[in-house]
């Protein structure tokens, strides 16, 4: 709409102000800010004093052996834990929507994982993931799967199964409950008249649910996709990293890079990488939610 | 819709109103529980220190000395710290004021860092005698012998051996605030059951290793050895004993040190260890140290003087012993550790030398050597706490102790290391070849 | 509604049997956490590990011990107070932004949405090292004042996100109706779009209190002082990685610091879901 008043184009200009100041001061500042130190030597011996270094940083982070490892676990977990916890979450919305009773109930059970924060929940799958911890006794002890302990947390991949389980734990109830509303906003007689044609349950599914919530889909993929790419507080609670930085992520490698070794303009490209990936990854997801959106319309 | 849209209004009116109260009832209640009777040690040392405020308000106002420590938040030293020696020290230096803050020893030199890209350094910090040579290099460390007309008078009441940790390129950056090493921690009574004598050389101690090894009656693994990391100060005992090294005295070059025939021998019976179920401790699922000691599923393991209090607070009952170091071909060498007290480039100069003087004073020492912290002022170390504490045994291991290399680069040094050594003794990749590699690395990071 | 009409057939017997299976994978570990805070300190090691405490062996001494320390109320408030002056500014800022994003045209608002898009994507722990020298310039480090605008700057993007697609959903008439009637832009936005679109700044506001309340990465960062720091950074704090960790203790201060977050969520979770919903997907 139009603004012709003198007093309303005030007023917005009011209403945005404080929105446009925090952004500006505490995002974009910090943005530009980090564009222009990747450029810069900054590491212990240079704290005071920074030379332009140029793309010396980028460099070093694309040759880093250890990047590479933790960009590989990043993508790994992403591609993991997103499929998994839609799929169940999906799975689960479906089943919810389609009994009779306890439908609140089973939602409110399944979000609990969600409001349980990263830090406890880490620390609950640390302690159930243990070497001599609660799981591995109950699969050789009790249910005998296994002659000797798993080592869980050991290992690279062990580690990052244990923090991609616990990702999927953790974000099933919120695929659920997403999916669920969708599931909910789909025009019964859609299925109605799918009935009359002879179609069975599963038929259904892929042929009227699916395309119906195709733009919920799409939205948590985006979502999710994001949240896969900031996993931090897990791995620095579950392996810290370790064993010799094989289940470091983007993040606690950036971390690490410039709160432990002091290697600032490291950090600060290896940020901006990390940053302009998932830019491009979320455009590319944006234009297809697009796409689809019109192909529905 | 109207009548959901008023439901919901409902609702966002009580989340509202609960948010409300909650944020109402703390805002009555945060000057309410500072005032709460119920002191703790942190406000034991706030209340006098008020007073003292309102006394003084006419003349000037106190100065606050940050101070950062990794004394553990829940520990006797950190008591000892807030109750005695802080109230003491603002008692003798009126319109001084020190906040100690404690963190995770980890935490404490990341958050030095952090710190130091951002000018927002405390004055003094309780610094790991490894961090100095580091942080003698970004340049925030002030160089005591140079600008504090008393250095030589305070310094000569400390040990040498423990002041050497702050001298780089000549110049003192650090004062001494207490050492400490590793000895042996045993299992009295599986050793007793066993029929196995204290080892008193590496050899002996790898025989019972071997021997305590294997599965206890519920079946549960046991492990003969036991270390929480695979760093310098975890390994290092094991290599010097033997006779090797990681670099030369002058510490120039790791090549024919680090990857000398002894070394190699000493790492290699680590890894022989590992893969023979008899040394663990260092992986994220293991059981933590103090844990699988008292609960007897580790038999022994190299520590510090801490371990005690440690194991009396959580294992009251458990039977254990300790002996030096056992003596390799090299005789009996442990890791010399500690810590010092530095003050940063932007501290309070003449508050923070106040308190480093204090804090090595003997009256300070003796209080830290009655929990534990084994004393670096000459004086406190000939007093009879220091000679009837549990950490006697500590006291001889010291004196053969050896410092890790103080350079520059030690921290990239010692994470090189423990990747290094991960890789040897967890996925058994061939020692000599790595060390060779190891070598190069090093030599390189001494170069820069 | 969908399922109303549906009687008790075998099928939903599978149904009721697989969501059972996920439900409890979804609570038992918190179960087992709070069962473990139930048990003496010296119990954890013991074989067989037990599941449930047996009632001999119950005690309280985990709580009593993380109730008596006066550190823990202090972080319990800084946690509240931190997580709900998050909570009100960013329902305000956000509101404000998406009410002008989805009702007006002005210079720079399509530059203005996509950076909001744009920053939504950008991982907070990436901004860490010039977010920290930034509070540093503005003196806050170690201060709660030091987390605030950083968790409200972080929860910015996806509020507003969130409230312009809702916003989008209410019919402009109502607006036009009050311009008509020689109302101001504020009158729309205060007794209009604020009332209409309280479900979904109800919803988000909760996300962001979830948000703010578990916060650990930055909190670590800025806060020193013990009696400045948060639950989550107090928790971390008992557990040691290699000496030994007081699961007892950590999970006694877990359990306590669920609590308001399970009270709030059980009071609002009939709503919130739905308020989400509708404005999201749209938007």
């Amino acid at each position: 709409m139009e603004l012709r008043s003198k007093r309303n184009r005030l007023q917005v200009g009011s209403l945005l102000l404080p929105g446009v100041l925090f952004f500006a001061l505490f995002t974009i500042y910090p943005i530009v800010k980090l564009l222009y130190m990747s450029f810069l030597k900054w590491d212990l011996g240079s704290m005071v004093n920074h030379s332009f270094v140029g793309l010396t940083n980028y460099l070093d982070v694309i040759t880093d052996e250890t990047f590479r490892i933790s960009f590989a676990n990043t993508l790994i977990y992403t591609l993991v834990t997103v499929p998994g916890q839609m799929i169940l979450g999906l799975v689960a919305a479906v089943l919810i929507n389609e009994i009779p009773h306890f439908r609140v109930t089973f939602r409110v059970i399944y979000y609990i994982p969600v409001i349980t924060s990263w830090v406890i929940a880490s620390l609950i799958f640390r302690y159930i993931f243990n070497t001599e911890g609660m799981l591995n006794y109950l699969l050789t002890n009790v249910l005998h799967l296994t002659s000797t302990n798993i080592r869980w947390l050991d290992g690279r991949w062990g580690g990052l199964t244990v923090a991609m389980m616990l990702g999927i734990w953790k974000g099933v109830g919120w695929n659920l409950v997403v999916f669920l509303a969708a599931l909910q906003s789909v025009p019964q007689e859609l299925y109605e008249s799918a009935s009359m044609d002879g179609c069975n349950g599963i038929k259904k599914f892929f042929y009227i649910t699916l395309p119906s919530i195709k733009s919920t889909i799409l939205f948590a993929l985006v979502m999710l996709t994001i949240g896969g790419f900031n996993v931090f507080t897990s791995i620095k609670m579950i392996t810290g990293g370790k064993p010799m930085h094989q289940t470091e992520t983007v993040l606690t490698w950036m971390y690490y890079k410039a709160f432990n070794t002091g290697e600032f303009g490291y950090a600060a490209a290896l940020s901006f990488i990390v940053a302009v990936t998932l830019v491009f990854l979320a455009i590319l997801q944006f234009k297809a939610m697009k796409q689809k959106d019109e192909a529905n319309s | 819709m109207k009548q959901t849209s008023m439901k919901k209004m409902l609702a966002l009116f009580l989340v509202a109103a609960m948010m409300l109260a909650a944020f109402t009832a703390c805002t009555e209640k945060a000057p309410d529980t500072v005032s709460s009777p119920q002191v703790t040690a942190e406000q034991n040392v706030s209340t006098p220190d008020k007073k003292q405020e309102t006394d003084n308000a006419a003349s000037e106002e106190p100065v606050t000395i940050n101070f950062w420590h990794h004394y553990s938040a829940q520990s006797a030293e950190n008591e000892t710290l807030m109750n005695v020696l802080i109230p003491k020290f603002e008692e003798e230096n009126p319109g001084y004021k020190v906040n100690a803050v404690s963190h995770e020893w980890a935490d404490l030199h990341d958050k030095i860092l952090i710190s130091a890209s951002s000018n927002t350094l405390p004055d003094v910090a309780r610094l790991d005698i490894a961090w100095v040579p580091e942080f003698q290099k970004m340049k925030i460390l002030v160089p005591l012998d140079q600008q504090m007309s008393d250095f030589d008078a305070v310094a000569s009441q400390l040990l040498p051996s423990a002041m050497s940790t702050g001298m780089i390129k000549g110049s003192c950056y650090a004062l001494a605030l207490n050492t400490n090493t590793k000895i042996l921690f045993y299992n009295a009574d599986a050793l007793k059951a066993a029929n196995i004598e204290v080892p008193k050389t590496m050899d002996e101690m790898y025989a019972a290793i071997k021997a305590l090894s294997g599965t206890n009656e519920k079946g549960q693994q046991v492990w003969g050895l036991n270390e929480p990391a695979l760093a310098g100060w975890n390994v290092l005992p094991y290599i010097w004993s033997n006779g090797g090294n990681i670099t030369d005295e002058d510490c120039t070059t790791a090549s024919g040190y680090i990857n000398s025939p002894e070394t190699v021998a000493a790492v290699q019976k680590l890894v022989d260890m590992y893969a023979n179920g008899e040394f663990t401790g260092f992986n994220s699922g293991d059981i933590p140290m103090t844990d699988g000691f008292g609960t007897g599923r580790y038999m022994m393991l190299l520590e510090g003087p801490w371990k005690t209090a440690e194991l009396a607070g959580a294992y009251p009952d458990f039977n254990y012993g300790m002996s030096e170091v056992p003596a390799g071909s090299a005789g009996s060498i442990s890791v010399l550790g500690g810590e010092d007290i530095a003050m940063f480039n932007t501290a309070n100069k003449e508050g923070a030398w106040k308190f480093m003087k204090f804090m090595t004073s003997e009256f300070a020492q003796e209080e830290m050597a009655k929990c534990g912290q084994i004393p670096v002022n000459t004086t406190a170390l000939d007093s009879d706490t220091v000679k009837n504490a549990d950490y006697a045994p500590f006291l001889k291991a010291i004196t053969t102790a050896k410092a890790r290399p103080t350079v520059a680069s030690w921290s990239e040094i010692d994470n090189a290391l423990t990747v290094a050594m991960t890789d040897m003794i967890v996925n058994g990749a061939d020692v000599q070849s790595t060390l060779d590699t190891l070598a190069g690395t090093i030599d390189a990071l001494l170069a820069e | 509604m969908l399922g109303v009409h549906k009687k008790a057939r075998p099928s939903n017997v599978l149904r009721y049997a697989l969501l059972l299976i996920g439900g409890a994978i979804s609570i038992l570990p918190m179960v087992y956490m709070i069962s473990t805070s139930l048990r003496p300190n010296g119990a954890l090691y013991e074989f067989p590990p037990k599941f449930f405490p047996e009632l001999s062996e119950i005690t309280f001494e985990n709580y009593v011990y993380i109730f008596s320390q006066e550190k823990f109320y202090i972080n319990f408030l800084n946690s509240v107070v931190v997580s709900i002056l998050t909570v009100l500014i960013a329902a305000f800022v956000s509101t404000a932004l998406a009410f002008c994003l989805a009702r007006f045209q002005f210079p720079g608002r399509r530059l203005l949405f996509g950076l909001v898009i744009g920053t939504m994507i950008i991982p907070g722990t990436t901004l860490i090292i010039t977010q920290y020298q930034l509070a540093t310039f503005f003196k806050i480090t170690n201060k709660l004042l030091g987390l605030i605008p950083f968790y409200v700057a972080w929860v910015i993007p996806f509020s507003t996100f969130m409230i312009k697609g809702y916003i989008e959903s209410i019919p402009r008439e109502f607006d036009e109706a009050v311009y008509t009637d020689g109302g101001s832009v504020f009158t729309v936005f205060f007794k209009i779009i604020c009332p209409l679109a309280s479900p979904a700044i109800a919803s988000v506001s909760i996300f962001n209190f979830l948000t703010a309340w578990e916060e650990f990465t930055w909190a670590l960062t800025v806060l020193n002082d013990t009696q400045k720091r948060t639950l989550p950074i107090a928790i971390s704090g008992f557990f040691g990685q290699h000496q030994f960790t007081q699961w007892g203790y950590v999970f006694a201060m877990s359990v306590a610091s669920l609590v308001p977050v399970l009270i709030i969520f059980i009071c609002c979770q009939k709503y919130f879901v739905s308020g989400l919903q509708t404005g999201g997907i749209k938007g």
